[in-house]
């Protein structure tokens, strides 16, 4: 899982409430395995798992201001 | 003589440097001594063009009281704000505006770029510069009225476009007993532990491109070319010949970058230089990957203290902080300094030993996530452990994640760094505490042998 074999990637999940939820992982199920660790399943059940978009670290700043 | 002497006026611009009060007074250890690179730069490149400045310092004073007369009388305020220094910039701002009604006030730095929409809403702050501003102050300074309140700063594009920072432009360490007690040789700066003093922090490169998420600096730093090796050697000789140096700190985010760098480096730091031992920075992974060049930079040229960025022993945490690093990754740079250290130590020389950072208090980790952290630790033969309670702040992916959530417990009066500051909601950091002085070390060293206890990390907790 070093970054040189297994580089990770950032994904923005929509939201039911219309917020997007920031995940990052080699792919959009593994981020969202990743995002488990943390989440309760409430809170994963707010994501919608197959409507996300893969940004770049360096566009981070353009999407903070509608995370949930 | 009072202790607090004015020092002499030469401008009418003032810059006012950041930190905790009285850090430059009787700070509570060497690393509230560091100096503001950022401000050196700047100042240094004003001074060139022309524009002088008068230096003030909250670290140098041991009360606002004491500062308010060095703000009185000056038509401009400057300022480079860090998310930890927020609340000293913003009560310099209004207490300068208090006494100087028609002045200026320009802001730029870290928490400019990214925290913009708290510092617009503070009406004292009349300029605030997003991004890098190295190409843009002397302008700014010159004409403020032709920039408009918030915009964005131009960087250089390479390190090698930046001139040497005039040292003698950063404050200076107040009384006869700081420099008496960290033998502080100014304008370098006093032995923290790491090499002897006096000690000389350089940067090499800018920005590390990895993507932590308790950092993504990356996505608020443009991307810059690196200091030639030269360049830095002739900084490092020249800092010699002036003053003296003891030891050398590259202030690098990530020093272990760039293998070809890193070759020209080895080839000529050990050859042209006094072979100064030095403090630098590496990941596990990077580590992994060149393992040979990173054996050759540690014996040849002297890097003997090692900072690594493991943060966490279990690779459940380590995913969640996007650190790309493995366990795996972690154990194998740690035998192989332990087996370097060995390797020198029987030749007489002095072993490396790793500057350890270590995070604790990561939302989700569990009590034996954190166990497997200590566990790593200990594995370390030589090693200063360098602990904090992860801290969530803005600019990073997890800080802004966690802010939204409305789980984050730092406010905007409190992003300092005290390192007992509980920064997160629902983390149990009645456990950290209890696990810091010893009370889980029976069920740490379980399967570990010949390992050192609690005294190991007790009282290694740093800001962060």
């Amino acid at each position: 899982m070093s970054s040189f074999s297994n580089p990770h990637y950032m994904y923005l999940f929509e939201m039911k409430n219309g917020k997007q939820k920031l995940a990052y992982g080699e792919s959009p199920e593994n981020a969202l395995e990743i995002l488990r660790i943390r989440l309760t399943e409430e809170e994963m059940a707010e994501i919608i798992p197959d409507r996300y978009i893969k940004i770049n670290q360096r566009q981070l700043q353009q999407y903070i201001h509608n995370l949930g | 003589m009072p202790l607090f002497s004015r020092p002499r006026r030469q401008s009418n611009i003032l810059w006012l440097d950041l930190g905790d009060l009285g850090d430059l007074v009787h700070p509570s250890g060497p690393h509230e001594q560091w100096q503001d690179h950022g401000l050196g730069l700047l100042r240094t490149i004003l001074h060139r063009a022309g524009i002088l400045t008068d230096i003030a310092s909250t670290r140098a004073v041991t009360s606002w009281e004491q500062l308010r007369p060095q703000l009185v009388g000056y038509d401009m305020l400057i300022m480079n704000v860090r998310s930890y220094t927020y609340p000293m910039a913003l009560k310099g701002a209004k207490l300068f505006k208090e006494l100087n009604p028609n002045g200026l006030v320009l802001t730029g730095g870290m928490h400019a770029t990214v925290a913009t929409d708290e510092m617009e809403a503070v009406a004292e702050f009349d300029r605030i510069c997003i991004g890098p501003g190295e190409n843009i102050i002397v302008d700014l300074v010159k004409n403020p009225h032709d920039f408009p309140r918030v915009f964005h700063g131009r960087g250089a594009r390479s390190m090698a476009e930046w001139p040497m920072i005039d040292r003698e432009l950063w404050p200076k360490p107040v009384g006869w007993r700081i420099k008496r007690r960290w033998k502080w040789k100014w304008p370098l700066e006093p032995e923290c532990g790491w090499g002897p003093g006096p000690v000389a922090t350089i940067l090499t490169s800018r920005v590390c491109p990895w993507q932590c998420v308790f950092c993504n600096e990356n996505s608020y730093i443009p991307n810059m070319g690196r200091k030639p090796v030269d360049q830095v050697i002739d900084e490092l000789n020249y800092l010699d010949r002036k003053y003296g140096i003891g030891s050398v700190v590259i202030h690098d985010s990530m020093f272990f970058q760039q293998p070809k760098w890193l070759r020209e480096w080895l080839e000529k730091y050990p050859r042209r230089t006094k072979r100064w031992t030095y403090w630098a920075a590496a990941r596990a992974d990077t580590v992994r990957q060149w393992p040979d060049l990173f054996e050759a930079l540690v014996k040849e040229t002297n890097w003997r203290t090692i900072s690594i960025g493991f943060e966490s022993g279990s690779d459940r945490i380590l995913k969640l902080l996007n650190k790309e690093c493995t366990e795996e990754d972690n154990y194998f740079t740690i035998e192989l300094v332990n087996r370097i250290g060995d390797e020198l130590e029987a030749k007489g020389e002095k072993p490396p030993v790793f500057w350890s950072n270590i995070m604790l208090g990561i939302p989700g980790e569990t009590r034996e996530d954190a166990f497997k952290t200590m566990r790593m630790l200990k594995r370390m033969k030589r090693v200063m452990p360098s602990i904090s309670f992860y801290a969530p702040y803005p600019g990073s992916a997890l800080g802004y994640q966690l802010i939204a959530e409305g789980k984050s417990l730092m406010r905007k009066d409190n992003y300092h760094r005290f390192p007992d500051d509980e920064k997160v909601k629902g983390v149990d950091y009645q456990f950290y505490r209890d696990l810091l002085k010893g009370k889980y070390d029976a069920e740490i060293n379980r399967g570990l042998t010949g390992v050192a206890g609690a005294e190991l990390y007790q009282g290694a907790l740093i800001k962060a």
